[in-house]
């Protein structure tokens, strides 16, 4: 197992490395940092800020020398904020961290119910029910849902029955004054992680569906029931952990992905993750920003394959990791 | 199996999972801080500042001046709004007398005289060379944001901690905004010596206002009563402006009671929601801002480089009709009339441009007269040239992008073929403006001072050209010398009279010669809360400083 992980790191190395070389180019290609000062007063401001960045020497060398810092930890500072760029990536992280680690959560607990009753209970008034409901959370676009969620669950309850505040606040992850795991944090968190989840859930559910109908009818399962294994055993001991190798290789590759993708749930909720931070420096054109969060961005999707692989081999013996 | 099952399993797991969680993230308690006993405000913040170095060029946000700098930094005067139509200057409690203003020589002294009681808060008496050293900073530090004013004065004398003694060499008529204003003065005792912005830049904790500031980056901004503050006593326990970036996010914040006052950007959808009306809340709807939005022409671009064709491009805009259908929500229907934003209309002509209105016939013999044909498609030509026009501004602005659709359809009516070509902010005023790469500009100069200046923007001489490094402001090229005299005089008399001599007779030159086509004010919106107290109904809005600028006042019931 260790020789595999260690081989799969070693691989993912140039993988990296070409990743980061392709968005290091594309981002100095595509914006110039130096457009801000062109109206300066100061007509030497745009070179003096060209040779600060190092943008007078050739893409090669600039990648080569932004590299060496950024494997010591030095992303840089931001242009927008002037704050180092690897405070600002922490800080977001953690944001971006909890709403993800929450939205899998639940998202796993209701997806692996929802798909393991569909799959036991095929055509049943309720599996219908879900599919529907599957479909509807697949076409629901995440801001109209999360406004939609907001004027139901926040703003009209307490309009409606006359509540001194609104029962699943709408603004980040804390009110004024609070901070850590408490009720308050826990009311903060409904609203965004029910935005997150509705498609993921959705997703989920299906994959887990199929992947059980498709245990459910296998040999050995039938050879199960034949010697009187209870239902239970054979749904959860002998279906379950079978079906839900897929989805965990599903799971890991989404969860790698969302990473930098929470940009719409960040913005309605207020909360500042990494997808604000990608908007932000965006919008602004700050280049080191932008750089060093591809890059982390692809380090969790090249990360959570490895994981997705690693979890692959765990759950199913058949697959030999060497 | 049974749902009862899957059910318990449910429920198992997310029991597990938050229990889990709690364990993994320590809480901490919750910190609150006691102040005036006016209960604990929360305000939405529409947008963030990337710093809190406010001479800095990285502090252009109006924002984080309103909710940090101006609670924070002492200075000699405030924005004081008196009515719906006036905002003064009034004396801050950091000076313990009217400053005396002499003329020594052919130059300007100022002599401030220091409040006793003032102090920093970490007890520190605030001093001249306080005043010394952010005048030293502005003037010789490096990517200052806008030195206008300061780069005038000659000397600061700090002999005399108790007094300051400012020596202009060219008399500056904005003296009141200098050592206040978006920038306040900076403590020479905790700064000198080190990197300032460094120092600053994330935040700072001393503060020599009302409150300290706690800056959550991405979160928040809490301030909190200084407890060395020596002016009258703050009457709330503290004020947290909470960043909502999100329009929509914002209003459902303010509906559902989470903050207790907005001031959002007069945006398209801002004036839906408020059309569609908001329960329980005070509202203010102002067009007296020290906004003035317009169409800023490129004097040198043809086919404006002919003043007929400007003229005509103007007879055929009801502006009117563009300011009615952009904020006829808020009740405002009437075109500014002036190139000087609203707050200076004491200055100002605010007939100067009434003249143009929608206007075919006119149009058409301007356009004519200049040699001008319409041609198969309607549109005039020239020489084989049509009169197509590009119209630039910030993209994303839902309300730009309504007005240029308007103006679209409008100058198409009369003749004229307008494409629109939105750039980033930094694109735009960064490159395609000073640069002369652009025919018709869409945006506002905002006035950061109750006085006019317009000499930077329109005096021959700040045309960006090699004599000046391209470091010129006059982006227009306007090139009329018989206003540069008119604005000098503007920019430099303390005697207000001669100022709104000189700046009427300016506005009725440009709008003469049709140098650019003034919009809107960009009306101000203030929502509050029923429950806050301290908010003068009739005139909460002091412009440069917006609805924040007496925040110690409010309570919360």
């Amino acid at each position: 197992m260790l020789t595999y992980v260690a081989r799969r790191v070693l691989y993912s190395i140039p993988v990296l490395l070409v990743a980061s070389f392709l968005l290091f180019v594309f981002v100095r290609a595509t914006f110039d940092p130096t457009v801000k000062l062109r109206a300066s007063r100061d007509p030497q401001a745009v070179q003096r800020e060209r040779e600060r960045l190092g943008l007078d020497k050739p893409v090669p060398e600039q990648f080569v020398k932004w590299l060496g810092d950024f494997v010591q930890g030095d992303f840089g500072h931001s242009e927008r904020t002037r704050e180092s760029v690897s405070t600002m990536i922490v800080r977001a992280l953690g944001y971006t961290v909890q709403l993800i680690f929450w939205g899998v959560v639940v998202s796993a607990i209701i997806a692996i119910a929802i798909g393991v009753y569909s799959a036991s209970r095929q055509y049943s008034k309720l599996d219908y029910t879900f599919t529907g409901l599957a479909f509807l959370g697949l076409a629901m676009p995440p801001f109209w849902f999360g406004l939609l969620a907001m004027q139901l669950l926040s703003s009209g309850p307490k309009q409606w029955f006359g509540l001194s505040e609104p029962i699943f606040p709408t603004i980040g992850l804390h009110s004024p004054g609070e901070s850590g795991i408490n009720l308050d944090y826990l009311r903060h968190l409904v609203l965004p992680v029910m935005t997150l989840t509705v498609q993921i859930i959705a997703s989920w559910s299906r994959y887990q569906r199929a992947s059980m109908l498709d245990v459910m009818s296998s040999d050995y399962i039938r050879t199960a029931r034949a010697k009187g294994v209870p239902q239970r055993r054979v749904v959860f001991k002998h279906g379950l952990r079978n079906a839900l190798i897929p989805l965990v290789t599903v799971m890991s590759l989404d969860i790698g992905a969302v990473f930098g993708g929470l940009i719409i749930t960040e913005k309605i909720f207020s909360v500042p993750g990494m997808g604000r931070l990608f908007f932000d420096s965006l919008l602004y054109g700050d280049i080191i920003t932008l750089e060093a969060w591809f890059v982390v961005s692809a380090l969790f999707i090249i990360l959570f394959n490895l994981i997705a692989d690693v979890l692959y081999g765990v759950l199913d013996p058949r697959v030999r990791l060497a | 199996m049974r749902a009862r099952q899957i059910t318990r399993v449910v429920a198992a797991c997310a029991i597990a999972t938050v229990v889990g969680a709690i364990s993994i993230f320590p809480a901490n308690a919750a910190v609150r801080r006691q102040g005036g006993g006016g209960g604990d405000i929360v305000i939405g913040a529409e947008q963030e500042g990337d710093c809190a170095d406010w001479i800095s060029s990285c502090a252009g946000s109006s924002w984080q001046i309103w909710i940090m700098g101006q609670h924070t930094m002492p200075r000699t005067f405030d924005f004081v709004p008196k009515s719906k139509t006036s905002i003064v200057y009034e004396r801050n409690v950091l000076l313990a007398s009217e400053p005396t203003v002499e003329e020594e020589g052919g130059k300007t002294v100022i002599t401030y005289e220091i409040n006793p009681d003032a102090v920093w808060s970490d007890g520190e008496p605030i001093t001249s060379h306080d005043f010394f050293y952010t005048w030293d900073q502005i003037v010789n530090g490096e990517d200052i944001y806008d030195p206008t004013g300061y780069i005038d004065i000659e000397s600061v004398d700090d002999s005399d901690p108790a007094v300051a003694v400012v020596t202009f060499s060219t008399p500056y008529s904005g003296w009141r905004s200098l050592f206040g204003g978006q920038y306040g003065i900076y403590p020479s005792h905790i700064l000198e010596g080190q990197d300032r912005n460094a120092a600053t830049v994330n935040g700072y904790d001393w503060s020599g206002g009302p409150y300290i500031a706690d800056w959550q980056k991405g979160v928040s901004v809490t301030l909190t009563p200084n407890p060395n503050w020596y002016g009258d006593p703050v009457k709330n326990d503290s004020v947290t402006f909470q960043f909502l970036t999100d329009t929509a996010a914002e209003f459902q914040a303010f509906t559902s009671g989470q903050v207790d006052a907005i001031y959002p950007q007069p945006q398209p959808d801002v004036i839906e929601q408020i059309e569609a009306g908001i329960e329980g809340a005070n509202s203010y709807f102002t067009p007296y801002t020290p906004n003035a939005e317009a169409l800023w022409i490129n004097n040198a671009a043809f086919p404006f480089d002919s003043v007929k064709v400007r003229q005509a491009f103007a007879y055929s805009i009801d502006r009117d009709v563009v300011v009615e259908r952009l904020f006829g929500g808020l009740g405002i229907t009437e075109a500014l009339n002036t190139i000087n934003p609203p707050i200076t209309a004491e200055f100002a002509d605010t007939e100067a441009f009434s003249k143009y209105t929608l206007n075919l016939k006119k149009v058409k013999q301007l356009m004519t007269s200049d040699g001008w044909e319409k041609n198969a498609d309607g549109f005039w030509e020239k020489d084989g040239e049509q009169a197509d026009i590009v119209i630039q501004s910030t993209e994303g602005n839902a309300r730009r992008a309504l007005t240029e659709e308007i103006l679209q359809e409008l100058l198409g009516n009369a003749g004229f073929n307008l494409t629109i070509e939105n750039h980033s902010a930094g694109d735009l005023f960064g490159q395609n403006l000073p640069n002369g790469d652009f025919q018709v500009g869409l945006y506002a100069q905002v006035a950061t001072q109750l006085e006019p200046g317009n000499c930077s923007i329109f005096c021959s001489y700040n045309i960006p050209t090699e004599d000046n490094e391209f470091s010129g402001q006059n982006w227009t090229r306007t090139d009329l010398p018989q206003i540069d005299p008119l604005l000098e005089t503007v920019g430099s008399s303390s005697d207000s009279d001669e100022v709104a001599a000189a700046n009427k007779k300016a506005d009725k030159i440009s709008a003469k010669f049709l140098i650019s086509l003034p919009l809107d004010p960009l009306p101000n919106i203030s929502l509050w809360s029923k429950d806050i107290k301290g908010i003068n109904k009739k005139a909460p809005d002091s412009g440069v400083f917006a609805l924040f600028w007496n925040l110690a006042e409010w309570t919360k019931s």
